[in-house]
Parts: structure tokens; sequence; C-alpha cells
């Protein structure tokens, strides 16, 4: 008999959800609720569960699509036009970064890795020290993350790494350095490997399957393929959100929607949150809005081993190592945090450099590849600033995000350090993701060869998994876009409730640090508006 | 500066040069309603070789049917783009399948249509290894748009030795 995986969504829209949008219908011209919540990621999740459990009407306003188990067919062309920002073609302004970000109901949580860390201890204390945020260091988060964890199954995973992750234990091991292993939010995962492509068995908790139901089954209206276009502000409040309706691609469609809410939570993401109250004209006495925006920027090394390693197959990144984030002050030279990448076909065919005959060399020995990723902790020097989010003529938004001779240091130790490890794992090469780099076949001749590689634009291959910061927290006006409790300096009923919370980056994969911070956000803002007390199921 | 602001300078830079050659009438769009033109046709299959070589069949007759999967595969790619993306890559198009422009913008001297595969390769690693941001930008759009295209077909994935993800019951294969 065929083994037939439930799909929690349909099963949903048969029951009667509410959800408007796309080809789900068109909403009205106009929706009124308690609180309009923007974007139905890891923070607009937990913001819409917790809202919708303290008994408040709320609508979610998503711009992309809903799409579940069913559709997800583990290919990379479909996953990529339908789940990501720019079919996973988001870009710096210059065109030096690319940045892979989540565009569909549970926004990145529907296609990130699993990766699950709490915020580090040493993060916490630099905001509380820089940004006036004593509560965030001293334990009182500690309660919060635990909760997030209990409710997305965040634990230990105990089916031993794939070659890809393992390769990274064995060389740190063999060079006396600490790689554990990472938690995981997923229950009963079937160990594929398709985590980026969105799960088709449900197993991993993103907010898709777990918060957002949680909402539409208590009354909440989700509205897709409908872009929160502008704040409506009158008298120092906003009174409504203005959206309209949009094609998966993001082409405008007309009409619109206007949902009058009495308070209005954003968390539609680093670069689109800002995005949009840049584009509303709100208040920014300080000049924050959209400044300290960061990327986590990562570099990334390729190896290739005697030996299949298949590194799409199997659960990924398992193993991390942050042993070059401890080894340095927080605000020193910039650390990095270490980890195994899943190798999909058409992505890493275009992260590996080269063309032609070249090209060809490389990918076929993609199923011997192996990689490693550099996760560069930006925002704790003055030297990394980050970036800043505008806004462009037609309205969109765009990063400009120059990568200062700062961060380009820690770019070239990282690649010393990964190849090292890589080598010291068992690899019979090793090549940076860089447009000059060769194959090297031992660590003396990479080391070498990388140390003389130019660390510039275009040159050095950098991604972005991680955006972050934007509308950063704040004890202090001065200081940030939003108070410590989640509302906004100058508009008191407008609440920010994603990672563009975060004053600096994080340090490690973000969304856990998203979960509990927003966990502790919105239960208090659930408190404020309802008068009940409520948490996560 | 942004790469659409960048190309806005080259394409007017290309255009002048047009104009002043007598030439302006030969600009033409590389692409029209979501779909390619001759000269986009000429412009992405060429560049398809250069950027894939061995992996494009040598001879023109077993090439043939592959670029055109490939092309159509790249209209549906492009058209997936948000308007603002599409508006950009047009621009680029359009200036790389005017003569003035390909020389200028990708130093190559002769028509796409005319270009082999090795006279393609040489413009585009002279991109890639310019100092010219712009030009290596152009390299990176243009390498990543082929990638993206070509690699979504699944029977390219054996040229990868990639075997698929594990397959899932009741959800239809590829």
């Amino acid at each position: 008999m065929t083994e037939t995986i439930p799909d929690p969504i349909r099963a949903g829209l048969a029951r009667g959800w509410k959800v408007l949008g796309g080809p789900h219908g068109t909403p009205p011209i106009e929706l009124r609720c308690d609180v309009a919540i923007v974007g139905s990621g890891a923070g607009a999740g937990i913001t819409a569960e917790l809202l919708s459990g303290a008994g408040l009407a709320v609508v979610i306003i998503e711009e992309g699509p809903l799409r579940s188990s069913s559709d997800f067919r583990q290919l990379e062309s479909e996953a990529y036009a339908t789940l990501y920002q720019d079919s996973n073609g988001r870009k710096t302004a210059d065109k030096a970064i690319s940045i892979m970000q989540g565009r569909c109901v549970g926004g990145s949580t529907t296609v990130n890795w699993t990766s699950s860390f709490r915020t580090p201890p040493d993060t916490l204390a630099y905001w509380a020290e820089h940004f006036a945020l004593p509560e965030m260091a001293d334990g009182s988060m500690t309660p919060w993350f635990l909760q997030a964890e209990q409710r997305l199954n965040v634990g230990a995973w105990l089916v031993p790494p794939n070659a890809n992750n393992h390769k990274l234990r064995v060389g740190a091991a063999r060079l006396g350095i600490s790689a554990p292993a990472i938690l995981r939010n997923v229950k009963a995962c079937w160990n594929l490997g398709s985590c980026g492509l969105g799960c088709p068995t449900n197993a991993k908790q993103s907010m898709l399957v777990t918060t957002i139901p949680a909402a539409l089954d208590r009354g909440a209206t989700l509205l897709v393929q409908t872009q929160a276009h502008t704040l409506e502000l009158q008298a120092g409040r906003v009174q409504a959100v203005q959206c309209r309706p949009v094609a998966v691609n993001g082409a405008p469609g007309s009409g619109g929607t206007r949902v009058v809410a009495r308070h209005v939570v954003v968390a539609g993401g680093a670069i689109n949150s800002p995005a949009l109250l840049l584009r509303s004209g709100l208040p920014d006495p300080h000049g924050r809005l959209g400044l300290r925006t960061f990327l986590h920027p990562v570099v990334a090394t390729m190896s290739t081993f005697a030996e299949r390693i298949e590194a799409w197959d199997g659960a990924p990144q398992t193993i991390y190592t942050d042993h070059f984030l401890e080894t340095q002050p927080i605000d020193g030279p910039i650390g990095y945090k270490l980890e195994a990448p899943p190798l999909y076909p058409l992505i890493s065919a275009i992260a590996m450099p080269g063309i032609g005959a070249g090209q060809a060399q490389v990918l076929e020995r993609f199923p011997h590849t192996q990689a490693l990723l550099a996760l560069l902790r930006d925002g704790f020097h003055e030297q990394s600033p980050g970036g800043r989010v505008s806004i462009k003529g037609d309205g969109s938004p765009q990063l400009d995000y120059p990568i200062t001779p700062f961060v380009w240091d820690g770019a070239r130790r990282a690649l010393l350090s990964m190849a090292e490890i890589q080598f010291a794992a068992g690899a019979e090469r090793v090549m940076p993701l860089h447009e000059q780099a060769t194959w090297t076949t031992n660590w003396k001749d990479a080391r070498a060869q990388i140390e003389r590689l130019p660390m510039a634009p275009y040159q050095t291959r950098v991604l972005s998994a991680h955006v972050m910061g934007g509308c950063g927290m704040a004890g202090q006006p001065e200081l940030g876009v939003v108070r410590p409790d989640g509302r906004h300096w100058q508009v008191e009923n407008l609440s920010v409730h994603d990672g563009s919370l975060f004053p600096t980056s994080i340090g490690a994969n973000p969304q856990l640090s998203i979960y509990g911070l927003v966990n502790k956000l919105a239960t208090g803002l659930a408190r404020q508006l309802s008068g009940r007390e409520v948490q996560l199921a | 500066m942004e790469r659409r602001t960048l190309l806005k300078l080259g394409l007017a830079g290309g255009l002048a040069l047009a104009a002043g050659a007598g030439l302006v009438a030969l600009v033409k769009p590389g692409r029209k309603a979501g779909r390619l033109m001759a000269a986009g046709r000429a412009f992405y299959g060429a560049v398809a070789r250069g950027v894939l070589g061995p992996l494009i069949p040598a001879d023109p007759a077993a090439a043939r049917p592959v670029l055109d999967a490939h092309l159509q595969r790249l209209e549906q790619a492009i058209a997936g783009m948000p308007p603002g993306v599409q508006a950009e890559i047009d621009e680029l198009t359009t200036l790389a399948c005017s003569a003035p422009g390909r020389l200028a913008l990708i130093g190559l001297t002769v028509p796409w249509e005319d270009a082999s595969p090795v006279q393609v390769e040489a413009a585009l690693q002279a991109l890639r290894h310019s100092s010219i941001a712009l030009r290596q930008q152009v390299y990176q759009a243009l390498r990543e748009l082929t990638n993206a295209a070509f690699f979504a077909d699944t029977g390219t994935w054996a040229l990868m030795g990639y075997r698929g993800q594990r397959p899932v019951p009741n959800i239809p294969p590829a």
C-alpha cells in the first residue's frame, strides 16, 4: 500500500480556512480587524498564533503564494520561482551579493535548512551594552527560547550526519577544533535533505505547518499574493494597511484592499519591513530606518573527495563550529561560524565559478563535491556598519551593502580556515569560490593561493541567507527604530516583529532568535491589546 | 551604483554610437511580450554555448534542439522574475543585441549568430576578469541566467551525476 502524506494546508482549506488572494478569491475592498500582520514568516507566524489565541481578530498579509507539501516536488526550478524572493536571485544594489530569502506563506521558514540556535549570549550582551537593552542579557530571554523550542520541536538530531557534514566534523577534530551538532526544528524527519525546496513530508516545523494553521483554525484571515504597499498614517497612528494584489512573480495586479486595524505588526522580513516603513513615509527623526541591515556575508570553499559525498542527500547543516567566533573578542577582527551547506545542482552550478570546459569539469565531480561556508558576524565593529535599505523609483526595495576591508579580511581568514579543515578531512582538492581561484591539492598551496587572491566584489563569491536589521530595536529613541517592547518609537500602534529588529547580526542562523524574541514581544502585545495571558501551544 | 543605472548609461552610450553610425534603426528589443526575438535568441544561444561549453553538443544539428529547449526555459525563467528585474534584463539584452553594444559592452567583434563558441567564451572570460565593474556584472548576470535556465531541466542532471532527491510516495515525480 502506498503511504499517503497528509497535507495540512489543503485539509485546512477544505475545513473552511479564511484564505483570500491569488487563486483563493479576491479580497474585499476593505477588511477590519484588531491586528493586521504583514508577512507570514518566523516573526509573523509566532505573532499570529499568540494574538489569535488571545481572541483578537487577525488578518495576515503575505505577498507570496500559499504552497504546501503536495506542491513540494523537490525541484529547484519550481521552488525558486514560487517560494523565494526574485526567483532566488535577490541581490544587493551592486549585484555583488546574492541573497536567499523566502517569499511564500511561512516565509523563509518554509525554505530554510532547519538550523536552530539560540541568540548567543555575547550577542545579547553586546545589545545590552551598545543599544540600551539590559533586559536582553539578564537571563530573562531563556524561557522565551525554551517555549519556542518546545512549540517547534527544536531538538537534537540523532541521525548520523551526512557525508558533507561528517567531513566538517572529521577535519575539525583532526585540527583540535570543536564541531558540535546543530539542533533542528523537525518532527519525524525523513532525512531527505530537501529542506531548501519546501519540506515534502511536513517534518520541518516551519510557520507553514505550525503557527499559521493554528491562527487560521482560530479564525484568522490570510491574504496571499497580496502586498502590503503602504501604511496609512493619520494623527501619528496607523489607520490601515493599503494592500494590492500581486502575481507570483510580484507583478502588480489591479484593485486593492484596505485593511483597517487597531494595531499593525510589520513582519515582512528584513529588507521588506524597513522598505514598507520607508515607502509609507513614517517618521524617522534619528535617521535610523533601513540602516544597519546585516547579512552574515557568506564565503565558501568547495572540495572533492575520492568517495561520493552527495551533498544534496540527508539533513543539511547538522554540524558546525564556532571556533572562529570564540577565539577573538566579539568586537575585534570579524569572526565567523562554519557550516556545511546542502548542494542542489542548479544553485551549485550558479555558485561554483567558471564557464566552458572549466565549468563542465567542476560539475562533473559534483557527486564527490563537499562544501563549507562561513557566516561572517557583521555589525559588531565600527568598520562593519552593514547596509542600507532604500526605495527605488518603482517603490521596490534595494539594499546597498558595501563590503568593507574589515569584512574582506574576515572573508580571507574564513577561506583559509575552511580549506585547512577540508584538507585535514582528507580532501583531494580544494578551491575557494572565487573567479581567480584554481584547484589546489594540498594545504600549503591552498594557503598560498588564498593569501594572494584579491578579496573584491564579483571576484569573491559572496552570498547571504540571513537578512537582519534595518528596523533596529533599542532602549533609547536615538539608537533605534523600535522600543524594547517591539513598538515603533514614534508610532504607538505599530510594532515590528521580525529579523529586522536585530541591532546587529546574530552570529548564528537567526530563525530561533526571531522565534524567541518575537515570542516575548507578541505575548506582551497580546496582553496589552486583549488583557489576556497567552502562550505558544 | 546599481546595475540598472549603469546599464542605462551603457544603453544610452550604445544608442549614441548607433546614432552616430546612422544605425539607430537596427537597435531592436531582444525580448518582446515575454518572448525572445530573433536577435535575443541568437544572443542567448551564443552565450549558452560559451557558458556551457562541452555540455552543448558540438554538432550544430544536435545542438539545435538542446538550445531551443534551453531558450524556452530561459524565457520562462525571465518571465517568472519581478518586473524590475525583467526590465534590467531587457536593457542588457537590447544593448548586447545591438552591434555597438556588443562591441562596447561585450567586446565581441562578430555578430552573435556568427560567433563560434570559442569566440564567445573568450569574450565572456574577458568580461569575467575585466577591471570594470559593469563588465563583471554583465558576466555574472549572463552566466547566472544561463545556468539557471539550463540546469532547471531535469534532463541535465545526468551531466552532473545528480540522481535527484530521494522519492517521496504520493508526490508525482519530476
